[in-house]
């Protein structure tokens, strides 16, 4: 029954942090099969819209339904579905990778044979066994993204929901990443990750939207977004940005 | 627009230590904006603090006002010196060091180790235990004035005002020292053992303290105040004292002692504050063990709880069980309670019998010492002490619980999982707390008593701070050092911490009726029965915790991780 359903479905979706919105009412329907990008400059709302959609971050009010179940109703279907990677969150540091691995699985209630099995495949792909033993924390940046990845596809979910994961990442790790993606969204699942690396959007997403100030200013499949322009150019006219003229700032040069 | 162009070479405004202060100001005030519960918290612990310090107050004038220049000398020194002692370790072993201004924010700037030193230390200055210690020790400037007038009122002044920096210079030193060898996890080892070593010193202290009380030969104790007035620990308080019994030369050379050692301590701070600046820039070496190969899952877990089934309720215990070992912050109050668990009671029972006959014990003055009664209540407090520690249990996962939130963990699994994880570590200190007593006392046929008590009571306290660890958790700062935490939060801790024991041992009082009216069967029932209540009340108190914690978990997330 849940393929008639969006992969992701977020209707009226606000929160205020004591005076500030930063969410003020988002509605998103994000296709099952889909690659979905959300964009927007820093502060516009990303990482609250998403906290929300999974059941991190208590909405002030709307709804968010992963596969027709609503996340704050039914946390349990709904979070079985899911597979998350927050951005600024810790992981269970303190653990090696194969450790916070075998967690993650037994926590989604995996049989120990499965877990043991992915979390010895996934640790191969993503290149982190020569790491052996060394506790997560001791991890560089990107290993730590790559890891948390890995611990959002253990149980392979349905819908995967990725807050800025490719922050910090060289580009050799960029790419592994980006090539699992892609199989992971060919072979039936559906993704939304938020970023504002232009090319990594350009190059992967099937829809974009565009966040600014807690509203989804434009929304659509890629083409219908970027029309004839680049990305950025429609992603800086929408945002509002300014250029430099030239004029301030002339102490810099000396 | 035409910008002046100022070459950065040369700053042109001096950093000084106002700019320090005030930022400590600033970071204080931005922690209350907006958080009504935390100002209340804060004035509960200020007003707290006043209490004690006008008792203390009392005490060290007392002399003054009575004209007894005999106990002058003694209040001074060992008042005086009881203060430096606590500035010295309370913040090693229970409190914490306030560190608002983190030293290792300033690595980047351009700022002379003096200035930094004078800044940080003019910073710690701003802060409510000073400023109770402040009004506890002005006591000792109305003794001084009211025995030898205006001149060692004065004098006095000058001393305690050199005091209150010694001690805070002394909290100051010792924490950054330890530290930053906490910082790097070779001798991290080596430095919980010091500490214990460190903390236990507190006990048998205490207990020679007692004795000397006891035995009240005031000449003795008069010679040995006057020892102790030569040291740093007591020259800056005895030397008002000093000049009001007509020895103006020897309050001059204790100024100087306190100055000289004032200087040590922030010459000491400041060699370590270098170190722990640049220590997180190389957080430590990259651990490479070579453990036992085996699949992710038997990596997991350790050898302790190897017989848990390998699921949902497995993987917490197991990941817990990980951390209270590999974690500094929770290994710290692993210590802890083991040094408290065995030196509290000793010196209750033990001390008490041969050395407290006038009924100065705070627990009870009419039973005969050392009675199933005195050991229960003593029992009652290491019990309820080693559960206090789960108090903000998701504080110290922090932002890392969103995991187990997303995972979507029931609250009673929770709940079970960490109290049983908890327990591993636990319930053997407390096995071992009540063997080495019964052997301390000769009375091995009080060991069921003991041991009932104590998991009585460490049982009723997992289950009411499983209820404060929902509602109350609060974020520890994200760093290395263990004894860091917020300055907004001290108050919420302490508080936090009465309020769940007092709770604790008020669910758990009715062993120690069973023990004061029960009689010899208790010496037998006291272990089922005490065990009984001890799990059921763990398993009621997650049960019925694990339902608020399930309607609470987002908000638990957001209040347990820190703001950046």
């Amino acid at each position: 029954m849940t393929d008639q359903h969006p992969a992701l479905s977020l209707r009226g979706l606000a929160k205020r942090f004591d005076t500030k919105v930063a969410v003020a009412g988002v509605d998103l329907d994000v296709p099952t099969g889909s690659f979905y990008g959300l964009l927007g400059p820093n502060g516009a709302g990303k990482t609250t819209t998403l906290s929300m959609a999974v059941g991190l971050l208590r909405p002030d009010a709307g709804q968010a339904r992963v596969l027709g179940y609503d996340v704050w109703a039914d946390p349990v279907r709904a979070k079985g579905l899911l597979g998350v990677m927050p951005d600024g969150v810790r992981l269970f540091d303190r653990l090696s990778g194969a450790e916070l691995l075998a967690y993650h699985g037994l926590l989604r209630g995996m049989d120990p044979a499965v877990v043991d099995q992915r979390a010895a495949e996934l640790l191969d792909v993503l290149a982190l066994t020569d790491a052996g033993r060394t506790l997560v924390v001791d991890y560089s940046a990107g290993m730590k993204k790559k890891i948390g990845l890995a611990c959002a596809l253990l149980h392979g979910p349905r819908l995967l929901v990725l807050d800025e994961p490719f922050e910090a990442v060289d580009p050799v790790s960029a790419a592994l990443i980006r090539d699992i993606l892609h199989r992971y969204v060919v072979g039936g699942g559906t993704v939304i990750f938020s970023s504002h690396v232009m090319e990594v959007v350009e190059r992967l997403c099937s829809h974009v939207a565009i966040l600014a100030q807690g509203r989804i200013t434009r929304v659509g499949t890629l083409d219908e977004v970027r029309g004839d322009r680049s990305l950025e150019e429609v992603f800086v006219e929408v945002v509002g940005g300014r250029t430099a003229t030239g004029e301030e700032l002339s102490w810099l040069s000396r | 627009m035409a910008v002046p162009v100022t070459t950065p070479d040369r700053p042109a405004r001096r950093v000084g230590a106002r700019h320090f202060v005030r930022l400590k100001l600033r970071v204080m005030g931005n922690n209350f904006r907006g958080q009504g519960w935390r100002i209340a918290l804060f004035v509960v612990g200020v007003l707290f603090g006043l209490w004690v310090a006008a008792g203390a107050f009392f005490a060290l004038a007392a002399p003054g006002l009575a004209g007894e220049p005999r106990f002058a000398l003694l209040t001074a020194a060992f008042g005086g010196g009881l203060l430096v002692l606590g500035w010295l370790l309370l913040p090693l072993v229970f409190f914490g060091v306030d560190e608002t201004l983190d030293p290792a924010r300033f690595a980047l700037l351009p700022l002379p180790r003096r200035t930094l030193v004078t800044g940080l230390f003019a910073a710690a200055l701003v802060s409510v235990p000073l400023l109770a210690t402040l009004v506890a020790v002005a006591g000792l400037v109305v003794t001084a004035g009211a025995l030898g007038g205006w001149a060692a009122a004065l004098v006095s002044v000058l001393g305690i005002v050199g005091g209150l920096l010694l001690c805070v210079a002394a909290a100051r030193a010792v924490t950054s020292a330890f530290a930053t060898m906490l910082r790097s996890r070779r001798v991290r080892d080596l430095a919980a053992v010091l500490l214990a070593v460190l903390a236990a010193l507190l006990g048998p202290l205490q207990i020679a303290v007692l004795a000397a009380v006891r035995h009240a030969d005031w000449d003795r104790l008069t010679g040995a105040a006057r020892v102790i007035g030569w040291t740093p620990l007591g020259a800056p308080w005895t030397a008002g004292v000093e000049v009001a019994e007509g020895r103006p030369w020897a309050a001059l050379v204790k100024l100087l002692i306190t100055v000289a050692a004032l200087g040590a301590l922030l010459f000491w701070w400041s060699r370590t504050l270098e170190s722990a600046m640049v220590g997180t820039a190389t957080a430590g070496p990259s651990r490479q063990r070579r453990g036992p190969a085996g699949g992710p899952v038997a990596q997991l877990f350790p050898r302790a709880v190897g017989w848990a089934r390998r699921d949902r309720f497995g993987a917490l215990v197991a990941r817990e069980c990980r951390y209270w070992w590999r974690d500094a912050r929770r290994r710290a109050n692993l210590i802890t309670i083991a040094v408290v668990g065995v030196f509290v009671p000793v010196m209750v029972n033990l001390g008490g019998s041969r050395l407290v006959e006038d009924g100065g014990q705070a627990f009870d003055g009419t039973v005969p010492y050392s009675s199933p009664v005195r050991l229960s209540l003593s029992m009652l407090f290491v019990g309820v002490v080693a559960s206090v520690t789960l108090a903000n249990q998701f504080g110290f996962d922090g932002s890392a619980y969103a995991a187990n939130v997303v995972a979507g963990v029931p609250g009673r699994l929770e709940l079970r999982a960490r109290m049983t994880a908890f327990a591993v570590y636990v319930v053997p200190i407390l096995v071992a707390v009540a063997i080495i007593l019964a052997t301390l006392l000769g009375r091995p046929a009080w060991l069921g008593v003991m041991a009932g008590t104590l998991f009585a009571a460490y049982g009723v306290g997992l289950a009411i701070n499983a209820f404060v660890a929902v509602l109350g958790g609060y974020a520890l700062p994200e760093t290395s050092n263990p004894f860091a935490m917020n300055s907004g939060a001290g108050a919420a801790k302490g508080l936090l911490t009465l309020l769940s024991m007092v709770a604790s041992a008020l669910v758990a009082v009715p062993m120690v009726l069973a023990a004061a009216l029960l009689g010899g069967a208790w010496l037998w029932l006291a272990l089922p029965v005490g065990l009984a209540y001890g799990v059921g009340a763990a398993l009621l108190g997650a049960y019925l915790a694990g339902d608020v914690l399930d309607r609470r978990q987002p908000e638990l997330l957001s209040a347990v991780t820190p703001r950046r």
